[in-house]
C-alpha cells in the first residue's frame, strides 16, 4: 500500500524473517516432542515469537500482533516455570504456528491489494485456537494480580540469607517500542517512582536504539536500571507500572536479594556491548567507589610491558565482588561478542543479484576463454602463460560465484518432519523420519524445483509404503516404520534417495499392471529393475485406492519429468516386504554444466558430463543392427546423425568414417550415442534457448563454446525416450529396442 | 519548533515550544541535517516548554550521531524542563554539557 | 558483428502533418518491400556464426549468440511458406522485440532475430496513409500484415510482428514438424497461404 521503496523492502524482509522464525518455532517444538524442554529452548521459542510480535507491531499488522501476544504470553508462563511444555500444548503451539503463517500470508496479500479483505475463516478459527491458549493462562489467575506482570518478582530475603549487601530495591526495565505510540511516556514511571522513595541512581540504557537512517522517531528505544530506596511494598512498585504492562519488560529485585537473582538479571539484560564496569555498578552490585577503587588499582598494577589486568581479575583481587555475578557479567560479555560475531558471518543477499552476478561471470568466462584462443593462435609463449593464469583465476571466480546459490538440503529435508508427523497421524500410522547428508549442498533453484517430487515420493512412502503398526508386528517388523531421506554427493552429481523400511513392491502387480496397460507384452522376460520402472510411465498406478494424499494420476511420471526436466535420472528398488528406495541423480547446478563436446554430422552438441560412463571406439558396424557389445552387456545405442537430421551434410549410407559411442547412464541402465569425433570436456554456462524451442524433445539447452559460437545440449533421456516409442510402432521389434524402452 | 542557523562558524539549533512525541517526526530530519552539515552544532534549549521520552530520545540520538561521527554536539542554555529530565535520568554525565544547577 | 546504420534520412510523406505519423524500417525480402515500426528494432547485425536447431521447421534457421543471450533467427521467407532465403552480401539479422500475452511477465516481451536480405532506410508514413490489406492478392497471410503504406508510388507491406512472429504458433509447429518431417513443409505451405 506504501510508495515508499525502503518501507516495503523492509516490509519484505519482515515477511521473510517472520517465516522463517516461524520455521525455527516449528522445528523446535517437533524435537520437543521427543526431547525434554531445556531453558534454551524454550527461550528460543519466546524469542521467536516475541521477535514476530515486536516486528507486526513495527507496522501496524494488528491481527498478528494479537494472536502472536496470546502465543507469547503462554510461552512466557512456560519460560517461568508456570506451565509444562506436555504434548498437547505441543500440538496446540503447533497449529498457532500455522495460523501465525496464515495471517502473515493474509497480511502479505492485503498489502498488495488495493484495499484490505475480510479474513472471516482465519479470525474464527483464530478465535478458537486463542481460547485454547486462554486455558493455559487462566489457572494463575487465582494467584492475584501479579499474573500480568511481563515478569516475575521477586520476595524480599533478609540479608541474613546471603543477600547483596544493597538496601535498596533494584528495578530494571526495557520499554516496548509501541509504548510513545500508545501515549505512554516513560519518563512519568521513573518520576512516579521518585514519589515512592528516592531514586539512588537511574542509568538510562538505549543501546536497542538503531543508527540515525532507521531510528523511528515515534518508536521508544529506552530502558533504565534503577535503584530505588523506599518503604513500600513489592506490589505498589510494580502497581506503578500497571499501564505499560504489556508493553515492557520488567524486573523487580527487593533489597538484600540473592545473588542468584542478580546473576539471572544480567542474564536476562537485552543485548548491550557495555563495559564490565558498568554493568556491574547498573546491577547495584558495585558501589561507584568500589569501581573507582578498582579502576584506580588497575592503573597503578601495571608493569611495563606486560598487559594490563582486565577489570574483572582486579576486582577480584581486591574482593569487592562476588564470583559467581563477575562471571555471569563475563560470559554475558562473552556470549554478545559471539553473537555480534554470528550475526555478521551472514549478509543477506536478493536472488535476482545474484544471478546476474553469476551471468556475469558466465561472460566472463566466455570472454576469456576467447583471449585464451587468440593467444594460442598467435603462438606467443609469454602470452599464453598469461592467459592461461587469467583463464585459471577466472575460472575460480566462477566457481566461488556458484557456490554463493549453494544451499544445504538439510532445510528441505526438515520441512518434512512435520509432514510426516501429521501425515502419519491421520493414517494412524508410526512412522519415524531419519535424515541423512543434510549438509550436502546443492543450488538453490535445484532445492526449490526439488521441492514437489520429493513430496510426492514421501507421501507416497507414507501412503503406500509403510503398513500399519498392527500389520508390522504381526509381520515381526517394529511397530514404527522408517522413512530415510538421505543425500550424498557421488563424482559431480548429488545422488538423493528417498528409502522406507515398508511392503516394497510387488513384481507380479506391477508386472500384471504394465500388461494390462499395454507396455510389456505378455511372453516378455523383464528383469527386476525393468518392472520396478514401470512404475514410472504415465498413468499408472497400482494403489487400490487413489487417495487423496497421493493425487489422481499425478503419479511417479510426473515426479520422473520433473527430476528431467533438472537433468536427472530417476530410478526406483524395491524388496518386497522389506522396503523400496527411490535414487535420484541430479547434477549439482543448472547453470553451468560440464559437459562432453561431440560432433554430429558437422555441427556441435554437448552431452552432460555426469551422464558419461565412457567412451569408445565403434566397431565396424552392420546398419541392420542398433545395438553392440560392451564387454559382454547389450549395449543399445542411438544414430543421432539421423535423429538429429536436417543438420548439415547428408546421412551417409555406411558408417565409412571411424565413429566413436558415447555410453551414457539412464533411467536403469545404459545407451549409448553414436557421433562422428569427440572434443573433450568442457565448463561453460548454460542458457536457456526459449519458449520457441521448447516443444523440442532431444534438445534441452544451449551453451556458448569458447569461441562465441553456439552449442546445443542433448537432452539424453528424451533423446532414448522418442526412439523407443519410434521402435514400438515398427514391425518386429529388434532385441535392442526392449532395452531401450525399458532404459526409458 | 527547531531552528538551525549558522552564528560565528558553527551551527545552532534553537528548540521553542514543546519538544515531545508530536514534534517529534518533524525535528529529526532537520536535526540530523544540522549534525551532518557542519563539524559543531549547538542545541540551545532555553525555550523548550515540555520535554518527554521522544524529544529526550532525538538528543541522544544527536549526541549518539555527533560521537559516531567524530563531530561536536552540545546542549546549552537549559530550560527548566530540559534540566529536569536530564537529572531524573543521571544523563548529565552522558552529554557531558555544563549544567547550571539550581541551588 | 558491425550494426549498420540509416542509408538516407527519413522520407516525409506529402499530405497533412499533425495525424499520428510513425517510423518504420523497411527492408526487402525477396525482391518485395517491407517494414517494420522501428520502435521494435533494437538492433541490426550482420548475418553469421549461427548454429542450426534440429527438429525445428526450416523457417527457424538456428540460434546466434548476442553478448551471452542465445536468440532464435527466423528466415521470413520460409516464414511466408516460400522457399528459405539465399545468403547474400547484404543479407542481415534485424533484433526485435515481440509481445506477447502470456501470463508470466518474463514471456511477455522476447527478443528475435529476423533474417532478411538487406535493410533499407528508415521511412516515415502517415496513419492516413496506410490502407487496410486487400482480401487475396498478397501472397502472405492476412493476419500477418498489419496494413499497406504509401511510400511515393509505391506499396509498402507493414508486418503485424507479434502475429509472424508469434512464439506460440511457432512453438506449436515444431512439435508437428519433428514428428513428420515430410508432411511439415505441406503444413506450412497451408497455414501460409490461407
Amino acid at each position: 500500500m506504501s510508495s515508499n521503496p525502503a518501507l516495503n523492502e523492509a516490509r519484505d524482509t519482515f515477511f521473510a524473517e517472520s517465516r522463517e522464525m516461524l520455521q525455527v518455532i516449528e522445528d523446535t517444538l517437533l524435537a520437543l516432542e521427543s526431547n525434554a524442554a531445556d531453558d534454551e529452548t524454550i527461550n528460543a521459542l519466546f524469542r521467536a515469537a516475541h521477535t514476530i510480535k515486536g516486528s507486526a507491531g513495527l507496522f501496524d499488522f494488528e491481527r498478528i500482533v494479537r494472536f502472536t501476544h496470546v502465543v507469547e504470553s503462554v510461552l512466557q508462563r512456560v519460560r517461568d516455570g508456570a506451565i509444562r511444555l506436555l504434548p498437547p500444548l505441543v500440538s496446540l503451539l503447533l497449529v498457532c504456528g500455522d495460523q501465525i503463517a496464515a495471517l502473515l500470508a493474509e497480511a502479505e496479500a492485503d498489502t498488495l491489494a488495493k484495499s484490505p479483505a475480510p479474513h472471516p475463516n482465519t479470525d474464527a478459527h483464530g478465535a478458537e485456537l486463542v481460547a485454547q491458549l486462554n486455558d493455559y493462562l487462566a489457572p494463575a489467575a487465582a494467584g492475584g494480580a501479579l499474573l500480568r506482570t511481563a515478569d516475575p518478582i521477586a520476595e524480599p530475603v533478609p540479608a541474613a540469607h546471603g543477600g547483596v549487601a544493597s538496601e535498596h530495591w533494584h528495578i530494571s526495565v526495557r520499554f516496548g517500542p509501541d509504548v510513545l505510540r500508545n501515549g505512554m511516556d516513560p519518563l512519568s514511571f521513573v518520576r512516579y517512582l521518585g514519589s515512592l522513595g528516592r531514586l539512588i541512581s537511574v542509568s538510562t540504557v538505549f543501546d536497542g536504539m538503531p543508527d540515525a537512517a532507521t531510528m523511528d522517531p515515534e518508536t521508544c528505544y529506552l530502558g533504565f536500571e534503577i535503584a530505588l530506596m523506599t518503604d513500600a511494598d513489592r506490589q505498589t512498585i510494580a502497581d506503578a507500572f500497571e499501564f505499560v504492562r504489556d508493553d515492557c519488560a520488567l524486573r523487580i529485585l527487593p533489597p538484600h536479594s540473592k545473588l542468584a537473582e542478580y546473576v539471572q538479571l544480567i542474564a536476562a539484560m537485552p543485548e548491550d556491548d557495555i563495559r564490565l564496569g558498568e554493568l556491574l555498578v547498573r546491577s547495584g552490585s558495585l558501589t561507584e567507589a568500589e569501581l573507582a577503587a578498582g579502576l584506580s588499582a588497575q592503573g597503578q598494577r601495571r608493569v611495563p610491558g606486560e598487559a594490563p589486568p582486565q577489570l574483572g581479575e582486579i576486582l577480584l583481587g581486591q574482593q569487592s565482588v562476588e564470583a559467581p555475578v563477575l562471571n555471569a557479567a563475563l560470559d554475558k560479555q562473552l556470549r554478545v561478542r559471539e553473537r555480534v560475531a554470528q550475526e555478521s558471518r551472514f549478509v543477506r543477499v536478493r536472488a535476482d543479484k545474484l544471478d546476474q552476478l553469476i551471468n556475469l561471470v558466465g561472460e566472463l568466462v566466455v570472454a576469456s576463454a576467447g583471449v585464451n584462443l587468440r593467444a594460442l593462435a598467435l603462438k606467443d609463449a609469454a602470452l599464453q602463460e598469461a592467459t592461461a593464469s587469467l583463464t585459471h583465476l577466472v575460472e575460480q571466480i566462477r566457481d566461488d560465484a556458484l557456490q554463493l546459490r549453494m544451499v544445504q538440503l538439510a532445510e528441505t529435508f526438515n520441512r518434512f518432519n512435520r509432514i510426516v508427523r501429521d501425515t502419519a497421524r491421520e493414517l494412524g500410522k508410526e512412522i519415524e523420519l531419519q535424515i541423512e547428508g543434510g549438509d550436502t549442498e546443492l543450488d538453490k533453484t535445484m532445492v526449490e524445483k526439488l521441492a514437489d517430487p520429493l513430496m510426492h515420493l514421501v507421501r507416497n512412502a507414507i501412503d503406500h509404503g509403510i503398513e500399519a503398526p498392527e500389520v508390522r508386528a504381526a509381520a515381526g517388523k517394529p511397530r514404527c516404520g522408517t522413512l530415510t531421506l538421505a543425500a550424498c554427493h557421488d563424482s559431480g552429481s548429488i545422488v538423493i534417495t528417498v528409502r522406507d523400511d515398508g511392503a516394497g513392491l510387488s513384481r507380479e502387480r506391477l508386472l500384471k499392471k504394465g500388461i494390462e496397460r499395454g507396455l510389456v507384452a505378455p511372453g516378455d522376460q523383464l528383469s527386476d529393475s525393468e518392472v520396478f520402472n514401470l512404475i514410472f510411465a504415465p498413468g499408472f498406478s497400482t494403489a487400490q485406492t487413489v487417495t487423496e494424499l497421493s493425487g489422481r494420476g499425478v503419479g511417479m511420471d510426473v515426479v520422473k519429468r520433473n527430476i528431467q526436466a533438472l537433468r536427472g535420472v530417476v530410478s526406483l528398488g524395491s524388496e518386497p516386504g522389506r522396503g523400496t528406495t527411490v535414487t535420484m541423480r541430479l547434477p549439482l547446478t543448472l547453470a553451468i554444466i560440464d559437459g562432453f563436446l561431440v560432433g554430429v554430422a558437422g555441427a556441435m552438441f554437448v552431452v552432460p558430463q555426469e551422464l558419461v560412463i565412457e567412451c569408445i571406439e565403434a566397431p565396424a558396424l552392420d546398419l541392420q543392427q542398433d545395438y553392440l557389445n560392451l564387454r559382454g552387456e547389450v549395449l543399445p545405442f542411438l544414430r543421432l546423425d539421423q535423429m538429429l537430421g536436417s543438420v548439415g551434410e547428408p546421412v551417409a549410407t555406411r558408417n565409412t568414417r571411424r565413429s566413436s559411442v558415447v555410453v551414457v547412464r539412464t533411467g536403469s541402465g545404459k545407451a549409448g550415442l553414436l557421433v562422428d569425433s569427440l572434443h573433450g570436456e568442457f565448463h561453460t554456462v548454460i542458457k536457456p534457448l526459449g519458449k520457441l524451442f521448447q516443444n523440442i524433445r532431444g534438445v534441452s539447452d544451449a551453451t556458448i563454446l569458447g569461441n562465441g559460437e553456439v552449442a546445443l545440449v542433448l537432452d539424453v533421456s528424451a533423446l532414448v525416450g522418442s526412439a523407443a516409442t519410434r521402435l514400438q510402432g515398427g514391425t518386429v521389434p529388434a532385441h535392442g529396442s526392449r532395452a531401450l524402452a525399458q532404459a526409458v | 519548533m527547531i531552528q538551525i542557523s549558522s552564528e560565528a562558524g558553527r551551527s545552532v539549533a534553537r528548540l521553542e515550544g514543546e519538544f515531545t512525541i508530536y514534534q517529534a517526526a518533524e525535528s529529526k530530519p532537520p536535526l540530523m541535517a544540522a549534525i551532518a552539515d557542519s563539524e559543531e552544532l549547538e542545541i540551545n534549549l532555553a525555550g523548550v516548554t515540555e520535554i518527554d521520552s521522544a524529544g529526550l530520545q532525538l538528543l541522544l540520538l544527536a549526541k549518539r550521531e555527533a560521537l559516531r561521527t567524530g563531530k561536536s554536539v552540545r546542549l546549552v542554555a537549559h530550560s527548566e524542563a530540559t534540566l529536569a529530565v536530564i537529572d531524573l535520568l543521571g544523563l548529565a554525565g552522558y552529554f557531558g554539557d555544563p549544567l547550571v544547577l539550581r541551588a | 558483428m558491425s550494426a549498420l546504420t540509416q542509408t538516407a534520412p527519413a522520407r516525409l510523406q506529402a499530405g497533412e502533418s499533425g495525424e499520428t505519423s510513425r517510423q518504420y524500417l523497411a527492408f526487402m525480402l525477396g525482391g518485395e518491400l517491407y517494414a517494420v515500426e522501428i520502435l521494435r528494432i533494437k538492433e541490426i547485425i550482420e548475418y553469421g556464426a549461427l548454429t542450426t536447431v534440429p527438429m525445428m521447421p526450416s523457417f527457424v534457421r538456428g540460434v546466434i549468440n548476442l553478448r551471452g543471450s542465445v536468440l532464435p533467427v527466423i528466415d521470413l521467407q520460409a516464414r511466408f511458406g516460400r522457399a528459405p532465403t539465399q545468403v547474400a552480401k547484404r543479407t542481415c539479422i534485424v533484433i526485435v522485440e515481440i509481445h506477447s500475452d502470456a501470463e508470466d511477465a518474463a514471456s511477455q516481451s522476447q527478443t528475435i532475430g529476423v533474417m532478411v536480405d538487406a535493410v533499407n532506410e528508415v521511412v516515415e508514413i502517415n496513419a492516413n496513409q496506410i490502407e487496410p490489406p486487400p482480401s487475396f492478392g498478397v501472397k502472405i497471410r492476412p493476419d500477418f500484415i498489419a496494413g499497406m503504406g504509401k511510400l511515393g508510388k509505391q506499396f509498402v507491406i507493414l508486418l503485424e510482428l507479434d502475429k509472424v512472429l508469434s512464439v506460440d504458433e511457432m512453438a506449436s509447429l515444431a512439435v508437428q514438424s519433428a514428428s513428420a518431417p515430410a508432411a511439415e513443409q505441406a503444413l506450412l505451405e497451408r497455414n501460409a497461404g490461407d
